[in-house]
């Protein structure tokens, strides 16, 4: 195998994993030397983050919660209570 | 604090404060789980709904091979993927394919795209975001939406999805990389920065 296509492997691999691991050392090496595809992880890891920043400003609106409590019939618990 | 194994037996034996701690512990999750993948509100609360009265109906068939969260996880995915079935609608052609690392490596002048973080507190911005994540099919959207957003591991989402984990990674890293192409695609259109 090419050293040009077991990077692109490593590359492809490392993005399909937590985007917080470090990337193993052969691939922090070869970002060393190139810096392109170091843009190219940090943009991925960028659009990552944006997603989860967004996703983190909806919240589940206090009606839809009541509701499914009773329809299912059951005592919702208070806060204090659920974190004992 | 009582163990959540604990809570899940006393729920399997109809105690109904147990199974009210359930629902009040991963109600929000779920909801946010059908607000990302059907971006309806009424289909989101439908399926909270369903998925929570298959537990009530179900729990006592819980064989604790996973965690129960999975579990609930798994009863939601596939009430999602049901209902986006159910509307079939036409995916417009998106090519899923892997990135050029020839014309990465080729692009020496290209300049590093700018993420303005802030954006996300307006909520057209957030609206652009969906719409994209909208486009890409069921099969890559629900990986993304479970390993990024939900942040559950590999392994979890595997399972959940009756995938293998390397088809797992595969799909993240598709839906991630075709993300990113669009988002690159709007700040040209200067929607980003």
């Amino acid at each position: 195998m090419s050293k040009e296509k077991k990077m692109y492997e490593k590359v492809c691999e490392y993005l399909g994993c937590d985007i917080n691991a470090e990337p193993c050392q052969e691939l922090q090496h070869h970002l060393k030397e190139c810096p392109q595809c170091e843009v190219y992880i940090d943009e991925i890891k960028n659009t990552v983050k944006l997603y989860q920043r967004a996703d983190e400003c909806e919240e589940t609106p206090d009606s839809v919660s009541k509701k499914l409590f009773a329809t299912l019939n059951l005592d919702q618990p208070d806060k204090e209570k659920t974190s004992d | 604090m009582e163990n959540e194994e604990k809570i899940v037996e006393r729920a399997q034996e109809g105690d109904q404060d147990a199974l009210a701690r359930l629902v009040n512990e991963y109600h929000d999750r779920i909801y946010h789980l059908g607000l990302s993948m059907l971006k309806q509100e009424q289909d989101a609360e439908d399926m909270l709904q369903e998925t929570f009265l298959t537990l009530v109906e179900k729990v006592h068939q819980f064989k604790g091979n996973s965690s129960i969260y999975t579990w609930l996880y798994r009863i939601a995915t596939n009430i999602a993927l049901k209902k986006l079935k159910s509307k079939p609608r036409k995916y417009p052609h998106i090519p899923i394919d892997e990135p050029d690392f020839k014309k990465i490596h080729e692009n020496e002048t290209k300049e590093e795209m700018e993420f303005d973080f802030e954006k996300v507190n307006n909520y057209k911005f957030r609206k652009t975001l969906n719409q994209v994540l909208d486009e890409l099919p069921p099969k890559y959207k629900t990986v993304f939406i479970l390993r990024d957003l939900h942040n559950l591991s590999t392994r979890e989402t595997a399972k959940i999805l009756n995938l293998t984990e390397s088809n797992t990674k595969v799909r993240l890293f598709r839906a991630r990389n075709y993300l990113k192409e669009k988002l690159e695609d709007l700040k040209t259109e200067e929607l980003m920065v």
